[in-house]
């Protein structure tokens, strides 16, 4: 498929060039409340495991701590090189699935455990196995074959050999930053990570057997240029990781302090910002990598490709997935679940999270239920995002709704794509056209209906959608 | 989806302007248990009010919520209008034995009607709400509409009995398909969709009403899901073969 932009393009993304939410989840985190809290989340897991098919489960291990700021950063992070933190951190860490671990019943098979930051290898390699072990004393494991044990890696703070040991206690799938290679760039954003170890640790992971290795790169960072960004790409590609994925730089230093160490005039324009993406597609694609949607790229034998093509893709917290819907229990400070039709997200503050575990609760301190409108909507940015595609039919007998009356006013919003060749409304589905694919952020805001209904706190935290 | 079902409406009802399909003073509401038994003998709410049968909607109870115990002492029978009740007992090792959901025009109550208090619980699995028949003594109504009594043996034998269930030596395949073909004739009856609907009770109450283990709910329904004869999302079903799923239900339901 030819997605890379032509010069008609570029005009047509600086227009649609404008902030909104990644849709990892609908509704958007900013929307979660105080009303919804531990009760709730506890009714939320019991009424899962009513369902005459309990859905299985995946946990999601927040470890927020990193040994070094990477300016770039708006994840929950906390900066430390005092490894004892991590000992602190784990004591709650367990007690926390100790307790959530009780909400679900036991025949409720775990098929994903992924961990996330932060940096997870901030852990040692031994004290992953104990968390991977705590895990496995509390759920179900699921086939060997069938789960996914991942986790996100930072290459300057791992070698060949904890890889080895990573192997040996399950893990299967890594997930490694790199943002970009050259060295400008790495001065700017405070990370400095060479080729060299980079590549050590894939091959590490391919010598001992992961089933997929990811690597992130990052497109609108200072002192970015085509020429570095294209050499950084030319690396990646000849690394040949199962799956890539670009993100955007979105540069908002009111909401993450870390970013007020980027110089502001050392970012692209949009413009610029712009010719790195499509540069990333054209290098991807021209390598033999499968654009799957959003930012992220797969080789054409990976699952996440197969999958898609199968139309089994899904898309969560974590990123996209293979897995059915599942219940997602996360754990960690700041981490969030998804169980039933239900969000909640423990306290983004170590402090709060540390305090509810240690008076032996459960930490949930915001969240929300979806009412049947927010499922419907849910559902459908799921498809759009994992297929590029709405299929009204299979919405309508669903949500026993008249698809044309019902979003009259998202089909409105719609026209103007229309027009501009971004998405085709056929009579049985609506499909984001190979252009479009490039803007399911802004075909989803049209069916977004906390967007026609703003909630003056939430819409300035989105970052743009290029 | 079958065509014959795109009018019927899933069960429950989600709409709370229409959660019931209501009545008014005179006349009965549409899904009315006893309204034909009554208007038989050409008695309509205001003659049932002369005879002190007070007639009341109760309700929204919301999922948890009691509306009896056992040993409450016993006033009234009442119909469902909307939602689903599960009426169960505990036993001396308080464990919990589930008599039995009782769905849309359905009655709960009525084996209490030969003593003082109601001999088990009954509560609220979904938004339910009730139609009430209090009266002094049912001896005195059952005399003055002889059709009642009548249709109150009717009511009582509708459900397929958990008796009918449990007494042969059925297999859990057969348990199942015979307790999701009764449902669903039950639900055809009153106007729902036969073919979809929503299990409204927890997987833990079905096991316990089939005595089974919810695991092995959980595993007969996904079985059943590859074969093709339902297909299950979240609480959510759908028959997708009915003709298989009724074979397999037959004997026990032996019709």
């Amino acid at each position: 498929m030819d997605i890379a932009p032509t010069a008609y393009d570029t005009d047509l993304l600086r227009r649609y060039d404008v902030p909104g939410p990644r849709y990892t989840s609908y509704p958007t985190a900013p929307h979660f409340h105080g009303d919804f809290g531990e009760r709730e989340f506890r009714e939320a897991a019991t009424a899962s495991n009513g369902d005459p098919i309990p859905r299985r489960l995946s946990l999601y291990v927040h470890v927020p701590f990193c040994e070094s700021p990477c300016f770039y950063c708006g994840c929950n992070r906390i900066i430390t090189r005092d490894k004892a933190r991590g000992e602190a951190y784990l004591a709650r860490l367990f007690r926390e699935i100790d307790l959530v671990s009780q909400l679900f019943d036991r025949d409720r098979e775990l098929i994903q455990l992924h961990f996330g930051g932060g940096t997870p290898n901030f852990l040692s390699p031994a004290q992953l196995r104990e968390v991977v072990d705590t895990v496995r004393g509390h759920f179900r494991f699921g086939d060997a074959r069938e789960l996914d044990l991942s986790i996100e890696l930072d290459p300057r703070c791992v070698t060949p050999a904890d890889i080895g040991v990573l192997a040996e206690i399950g893990f299967n799938r890594a997930s490694l930053g790199v943002q970009d290679f050259n060295p400008d760039v790495q001065q700017a954003v405070n990370r400095v990570q060479s080729v060299e170890e980079t590549r050590a640790v894939i091959e590490a992971c391919r010598a001992n057997g992961f089933r997929s290795v990811n690597v992130d790169l990052i497109y609108g960072l200072p002192k970015q240029t085509p020429e570095g960004f294209a050499t950084t790409l030319d690396i990646v590609a000849d690394m040949r990781p199962d799956r890539v994925a670009v993100y955007g730089y979105a540069h908002m230093p009111n909401l993450f302090r870390a970013q007020n160490q980027v110089v502001a005039a050392d970012l692209p324009d949009p413009e610029g910002k712009l010719a790195l993406l499509q540069l990333a597609i054209r290098k991807l694609t021209d390598a033999g990598y499968v654009y799957i949607g959003m930012d992220h790229f797969a080789l054409p034998d990976d699952e996440l490709a197969a999958s898609q093509a199968r139309g089994g893709l899904h898309r969560n917290f974590m990123g996209y997935t293979t897995h059915a819907d599942s219940d997602l229990i996360g754990v960690g400070v700041s981490a969030i679940s998804h169980v039933g039709d239900t969000f909640s997200q423990n306290p983004r503050d170590l402090a709060s999270w540390q305090a509810a575990l240690d008076e032996g609760r459960l930490p949930t301190f915001r969240g929300m239920r979806l009412s049947e409108d927010d499922q419907l909507r849910a559902d459908l940015i799921q498809q759009l995002m994992c297929h590029g595609c709405v299929p009204i039919d299979a919405l309508e007998r669903r949500y026993d709704i008249d698809f044309r009356d019902y979003f009259a006013d998202a089909l409105r919003k719609l026209a103007p794509m229309e027009r501009d060749g971004l998405v085709r409304v056929e009579r049985h589905r609506i499909l984001a056209t190979p252009r479009g694919r490039l803007l399911l952020r802004n075909i989803a805001m049209c069916f977004d209906r906390y967007l026609s209904t703003p909630n003056p706190v939430a819409t300035p935290r989105f970052s743009r959608a290029i | 989806m079958n065509k014959p079902d795109a009018n019927q409406v899933a069960f429950p009802r989600t709409n709370a302007k229409v959660l019931a399909d209501d009545g008014d003073p005179l006349r009965f509401c549409s899904t009315c248990a006893f309204s034909q038994a009554c208007l038989d003998q050409g008695m309509d709410k205001r003659a049932l009010m002369d005879l002190h049968v007070l007639v009341e909607h109760v309700g929204p109870f919301h999922a948890g919520e009691h509306v009896f115990r056992e040993g409450d002492p016993f006033d009234a029978i009442a119909a469902v209008r909307a939602g689903t009740v599960k009426t169960y007992v505990v036993d001396r090792d308080g464990r919990e034995h589930v008599l039995g959901f009782h769905l849309p025009g359905e009655v709960i109550g009525l084996d209490a009607i030969d003593g003082e208090h109601y001999p088990c619980n009954a509560v609220a699995l979904d938004t339910v709400m009730l139609c009430r028949f209090s009266f002094p003594k049912i001896a005195v109504l059952a005399a003055q509409v002889p059709g009642l009594q009548r249709q109150l043996f009717r009511l009582l034998s509708r459900d397929i009995g958990r008796a009918a269930l449990l007494a042969g030596d059925w297999s859990a395949d057969q348990r199942l398909a015979a307790f999701l073909i009764g449902l669903s004739r039950r639900l055809a009856a009153r106007g729902f969709s036969p073919n979809r609907f929503q299990l409204t009770m927890p997987r833990t109450d079905i096991a316990n009403y089939l005595r089974l283990a919810p695991e092995t709910v959980s595993r007969v329904l996904r079985r059943f899901q590859h074969e093709g004869l339902v297909h299950v999302d979240r609480r959510e079903l759908e028959v997708t073969d009915r003709r298989g799923l009724e074979a397999l239900a037959a004997p026990i339901l032996r019709t």
